[in-house]
């Protein structure tokens, strides 16, 4: 058994490795990453996920549904540390897989793997707790600069594989949400070409109003507010409302960055041209990559907060038209659902930290990219015409409706890749080897 | 010596969806109605469903009734419904809008309660006020200068989510007390201004003599009922937190409440904002304090330091409300009384 293979036994059990380990391990994993672009190219099949924050036993469960490594690839959008008790642990099993099956397993950078902001919010002091002293967390902080930037998912399928499970012809589906058993919650089927949709009331993903071009803000929030607990049955369900109407590249490749876009960054070849291996800065196309979050706004939005960048849906379609992007997936935001799909499908959001900080009881979700076997995404059938005057507020429901019903081949036009998630919980709270914490009489004054 | 039966630090695995109620807790007991179902995401006034019910804890320690709930955050379409409610262009990321404590006297009908929403609604909405910036702002700003791309600040409100909260109260039915319950029952949260002067509430007190007895909470007297419920709490995009925390305990001849809100905006700003409620089983009196305590984030940094801590400790008591609470000047405070006993 190989070093790298024990250090992966011993990390598995959530027991920190010596520091002279660490250290070689950081070594070459710097070796290793400074050979990758800032954008990463990844092939399908992949899983995406998002944030973990330390939540080491809640990584375990990621892989326990998603699979193990090297048996999946997976992608991983940053924020691995901060927050959570295990930040340590965490990213070391994340970087000792990384080395071990470099192909396998992709890492990207996310604002929680700074300098400034790991002494703020607990891996710095994690560090110092388990090893008395600040070199395994400076060790790891100079692996974040090495860290890519983004990664660019190519050859993802556009039709789900044909299982025996499902009863539906699995080339209509274009979404599925799949329990951590491996039951299809809810199933969602492809549009037709979002141009004969316009001017409907269009119940967007997490029954948020997308087409804003179209409706007042009143209106639509309204509207979707009141169907938004029809839609929402299972965990994340609700969040693929409605699909359609994705503006970008159908065959299109997937771009994945933790936060988002910047108004520097109007090609994925300028993500190319940074110098990355630093700290994050605090202004600049890097910084925004990092923090920026989509938002209900048109165009480029300055956050109240004096920094950072909010980006509207017309940015978002604009991007990934120019980019031939059929979807942009990232992380950083919180979602009680695990995943939210935005802007017609055209970005979306994963979070994979289950009951985020021990105590939100939201849950978790990972992102299943196909491959695509035959190269025939492009042209497909159609589910036909589907209730066009319900406002689209059906969603994903009224293509419930229509299936089977309209066989009809027309061509019509992909929305974006197949995309199945997993959606999953907290590992049970005893598997964490924490005593309980007896509760102590608090006489706060 | 009763412990507190449901440790703050407690926390639950997250339950599978909405229908699923998490466990309930130690001592969960249907609410009565004069609990108001504020704050939740249905609307205001259907009853409780039976979700928000089983976890809900209650109290009865004659004449009062304390209730405390504690469930996940909100999913999506609770939260844009509460956002839509609240005319805020965002809300905090961690949003526990199901949570609830409430003090209630049910023979009179008066009672004050604590919920996300209310708290919320006390948020400046449009940014008319004070509108704070991160500490690289203006760095941030200065490395903008010159591009093409003319953006605008959007979304302007108290971004900080500094909630100036005292509770909700419920004032008391007309004098006579009776029928309290009806005069509760499905009042919503916005129930403060029902009944303007139709019976007893808290009323400032203008003499200056009002005061919680801080000896008495001192003492030691046997815990029987104790929680610790989070209304919200953001990470302020990784700059600070601000967080609102209820905490209470009650003992068997008094009870106190302490509402706070935490918020640090890192080499900005401390603010620690503290509603107290103190109640007197035997004598049915309330006392409501409120508060206000700020400094510049340097000044609080710098007594940290002087009080002997290394920078590591600094950072790490940064953190924690109860050791920079101290620490921060005074900049508002008003006591509020009232008695429920009928004699008055
Ligand atoms: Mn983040």
């Amino acid at each position: 058994m190989s070093d790298i293979d024990r250090a992966i036994e011993q990390l598995r059990a959530c027991r920190p490795i010596p520091e002279h380990e660490v250290r070689e391990l950081c070594h070459k994993a710097r070796e290793l990453l400074v050979e990758e672009g800032n954008v990463v190219t990844v092939n399908a099949p992949v899983t995406i996920c998002g944030d973990i924050h330390g939540q080491f036993h809640d990584l375990m469960e990621l892989f326990r549904v998603g699979g193990d490594v090297p048996d999946t690839n997976y992608l991983f959008m940053g924020d691995f540390v901060d927050r959570g008790f295990y930040s340590l642990e965490t990213f070391l099993l994340l970087l000792c897989l990384k080395v071990r099956y470099p192909d396998r397993m992709t890492l990207i950078r996310g604002n929680h793997e700074s300098r400034q902001i790991t002494t703020v919010y607990g891996f710095y002091d994690e560090c110092l707790r388990k090893y008395g002293s600040a070199n395994v967390w400076r060790y790891c902080c100079d692996v974040f600069d090495y860290l890519a930037l983004g990664a660019i998912v190519l050859g993802a399928s556009n039709t789900m594989p044909s299982t025996t499970a499902s009863p539906l012809s699995r080339d209509d589906v274009e979404v599925e949400v799949h329990s951590s058993d491996g039951r299809i919650i809810s199933r969602f089927l492809r549009h037709q070409d979002s141009s004969e949709n316009q001017g409907r009331i269009n119940g967007g993903p997490n029954g948020i109003p997308s087409d804003s071009s179209d409706d007042t803000p009143t209106t639509t929030a309204a509207t979707t507010t009141s169907t938004a607990p029809t839609l929402t049955g299972p965990p994340g369900s609700g969040a693929t409302g409605s699909s359609s109407g994705s503006l970008g590249d159908p065959a299109g490749a997937v771009l994945c960055v933790h936060g988002g876009l910047s108004p520097l960054i109007d090609k994925v070849d300028k993500i190319r041209l940074i110098d990355r291996k630093q700290e994050v800065p605090h202004e600049g196309a890097m910084c925004d990559l990092l923090w920026s979050d989509p938002d209900e706004i048109d165009g480029w939005g300055l956050s109240p907060r004096g920094a950072g960048f909010l980006f509207g849906a017309d940015i978002v379609k604009q991007f990934n038209r120019k980019n031939n992007l059929s979807l942009i997936a990232r992380a950083h935001q919180l979602v009680m659902e695990g995943f939210k799909e935005m802007f017609d499908a055209s970005i979306v959001t994963v979070w994979s930290a289950p009951n985020y900080c021990y105590r939100c009881g939201n849950v978790a979700a990972m992102l299943e990219l196909q491959e695509d076997a035959g190269g025939l995404g492009v042209l497909a059938r159609s589910n036909g015409d589907v209730n066009r005057s319900d406002g689209g507020l059906a969603g994903g429901a009224a293509s419930w409706g229509a299936a089977g019903q309209n066989d009809a081949l027309l061509p019509t036009k992909r929305t974006g890749p197949g995309r199945i998630y997993h959606v999953f919980q907290a590992a049970p709270q005893d598997s964490r080897g924490m005593p309980a914490k007896k509760p102590v009489a608090d006489y706060f004054l | 010596m009763d412990p507190p039966p449901n440790p703050p630090s407690a926390s639950r695995p997250a339950p599978s969806s909405s229908s699923t109620a998490p466990s309930p807790p130690v001592t969960s007991s249907p609410l009565p109605p004069t609990i108001p179902s504020s704050s939740t995401s249905t609307t205001p006034l259907r009853p409780p469903s039976p979700r928000l019910t089983l976890a809900t804890r209650t109290h009865t320690q004659p004449p009062f009734l304390i209730a405390t709930r504690k469930l996940p955050i909100l999913k999506a379409g609770p939260i844009e419904a509460l956002q839509t409610r609240l005319h805020l262009p965002a809300i905090p990321e961690m949003i526990f809008g199901d949570n609830l404590v409430c003090i209630a006297h049910p023979r009179t009908g008066w009672s004050v309660s604590f919920s996300a929403e209310g708290a919320l609604d006390t948020v400046d909405k449009t940014g008319t006020g004070e509108m704070l910036q991160v500490a690289y702002a203006r760095e941030w700003s200065r490395s903008r200068e010159g591009q093409q791309v003319g953006v605008e600040v959007v979304r302007r409100y108290d971004w900080s989510y500094s909630a100036v909260y005292k509770g909700d109260e419920v004032r008391a039915a007309a004098a006579g007390g009776g029928g309290g319950a009806d005069a509760v029952a499905g009042v919503d949260r916005d129930g403060k201004g029902e009944q303007p002067g139709m019976g007893k509430g808290l009323v400032v007190d203008e003499t200056g003599k009002t005061e919680i007895p801080i000896e008495l909470l001192k003492r030691r007297d046997p815990i029987l009922f104790a929680d610790e419920v989070v209304l919200y709490e953001s990470e302020l995009d990784d700059n600070g937190i601000s967080a609102v925390t209820v905490k209470l305990r009650v003992m068997q001849e008094r009870m106190l409440l302490l509402c706070r809100l935490f918020m640090r905006l890192d080499g900005v700003l401390v603010r620690v904002r503290d509603t107290r409620v103190y109640v007197e089983f035997g004598t049915e009196e309330v006392i409501r304090e409120y508060t206000a305590r700020e400094d510049k984030f340097e000044n609080v940094k710098r007594k940290l330091l002087m009080s002997g801590l290394t920078p590591d400790g600094v950072t790490v008591a940064l953190r924690d409300s109860n050791e920079v609470a101290p620490l921060l000047p005074v900049v508002e405070r008003t006591v509020e009384s009232l008695c429920l006993a009928d004699k008055s």
